[in-house]
């Protein structure tokens, strides 16, 4: 056949060669290509606390329960008539309200969403916002509210809550309109517009974000629209300064 | 694959019948030593040698690889009993945390009721205390109005007292003017004077107190 074809044959060294070479590679690339052991095998993490679960949060409620917890009925006794209203607590035993639910106060008394009644005096009154600070005589296990900081934008939504018409708390939930030109309520800044559900009796009482922070007071109401005015919690961040409030006058 | 041994021989036969003449007598005369290179064995040494040390190696390494996978399996059977064990824990769990949650909404279920509940309680309380205020301020009021009642009262029984005392002068000066008896009538004008700013007085005590009570609401 090699002769027909006039094709050489390799030497038989030469085939020796390759094939050893062949060889050689071949134990080369079996070693090579051997498998690793395994690496050590690690122990795999415990669940040991249900906290780890990561348990969803009743966040809803607990915005809602805490809203009504921070709030509070104000029972005054002026010079000529009975009245209550709504406010809510800071930290310090400081109780705030609106100026015209405390207005000539001869008796002040605060209800708590759990039945408790604790006398209060009232320590200011702002003299260009419808604002006052009350000072609890105990202030002991009271849950406070948080106020907020940071800008209130048009849109945002909020819970206002209150004791209308002296009864029972209720919780409202709305937006936050815009923002409206104080003036108007002889307010020094611009008053927060909500559409949450405000009645008479509800005056003084929190407007909170959806984080449970106190960003207005409620104060006025405008019955041809039913729209809540509120004023903003920057205005009473100010109005807390000891000297932008006056001592409320006797009968 | 063909090995040298089996060419070898072949080639040196053919070699020799082409080239060696026959002895007269027929015999093959005694063969010169053939022209064949010298057989070399160092190959076969070293390709058995090499055969033997790959097949070592071979088997080493099979050896090694064996155990290797070994150890591969043993960790497979590890796995898969840490995923079963995972996987029940996490079963169990599962039925922990559903039992948890059911407890946890029977629970939020009943606190909010019970908060619902304080609230209604609180609120009634609130307007107890609402009722007593008012009840305190009107007890108040009618305490005032009582006590102006009372004062007037008295101030105007002050008064008939008073003119009962002026009618009985006025009475004992008649009948001494009727019998002739001098009679000074300064004093009893002076009693009737002070008599009657007194009974004024009370009068208006009288108006002030029914004033007051007219302003007690229905």
């Amino acid at each position: 056949m090699s002769g027909a074809r006039g094709i050489r044959r390799p030497a038989p060294a030469l085939v020796r060669r390759v094939r050893h070479l062949v060889a050689a590679l071949l134990l080369t690339a079996l070693v090579g290509a051997c498998v690793e052991p395994p690496p050590p095998l690690e122990e795999p993490d415990d669940v040991e606390a249900i906290e780890d679960l990561d348990l969803p949060e009743l966040a809803a409620e607990s915005l809602l329960r805490r809203a009504q917890e921070v709030t509070v009925r104000i029972r005054t006794l002026g010079c000529r008539q009975f009245g209550v209203g709504s406010g809510f607590v800071l930290p310090g035993g400081i109780v705030v309200t609106n100026r015209h639910v405390v207005d000539e106060p001869r008796e002040v008394t605060v209800n708590t969403w759990d039945g408790r009644t604790i006398d209060a005096v009232v320590s200011g009154l702002a003299v260009d916002s419808d604002l006052a600070i009350l000072q609890l005589s105990d202030d002991a296990g009271l849950p406070e509210a948080e106020l907020r900081t940071t800008p209130i934008e048009p849109g945002e939504r909020i819970v206002a809550v209150g004791y209308p018409g002296g009864g029972p708390s209720t919780v409202s939930s709305g937006t936050v309109l815009g923002l409206v030109d104080g003036e108007l309520f002889g307010e020094p800044a611009d008053v927060l517009q909500i559409d949450a559900d405000i009645r008479q009796g509800s005056s003084g009482g929190p407007v909170l974000d959806m984080d449970g922070r106190v960003i207005g007071v409620v104060f006025a109401l405008d019955a041809s629209t039913g729209l809540g005015f509120a004023v903003p919690v920057t205005t009473l961040l100010e109005r807390l300064d000891a000297s932008q409030l006056a001592s409320p006058a006797g009968c | 694959m063909e090995g040298p041994s089996s060419t070898w021989p072949q080639a040196s036969s053919e070699r020799s019948s082409a080239t060696t003449p026959l002895a007269a007598d027929g015999a093959p005369p005694a063969a010169p030593p053939p022209d064949v290179p010298p057989r070399r064995r160092w190959p076969w040494i070293v390709a058995v040698v090499l055969l033997l040390a790959t097949a070592g190696s071979a088997a080493g390494v099979a050896w090694d690889q064996r155990e290797t996978a070994e150890q591969w399996r043993e960790r497979a059977e590890a796995l898969a009993a840490q995923r079963d064990d995972a996987l029940g824990r996490g079963e169990a769990l599962q039925v922990q945390l559903e039992d948890v949650a059911e407890l946890l909404a029977a629970s939020e279920l009943d606190v909010s009721e019970l908060e619902s509940r304080i609230r209604e309680l609180a609120d009634e309380k609130a307007q107890a205390e609402d009722t007593a205020t008012t009840v305190q301020v009107e007890r108040d009021v009618l305490a005032d109005v009582s006590s102006q009642v009372a004062s007037a009262v008295e101030a105007l029984d002050a008064c008939v007292t008073r003119l009962f005392d002026l009618q009985e002068a006025s009475v004992a000066a008649f009948n001494r003017a009727a019998a002739g008896d001098p009679v000074d009538v300064e004093p009893l004008n002076r009693q009737a004077e002070a008599t009657t700013t007194f009974c004024n007085e009370a009068r208006s005590a009288a108006a002030a107190a029914a004033s007051a009570a007219d302003r007690i609401p229905g």
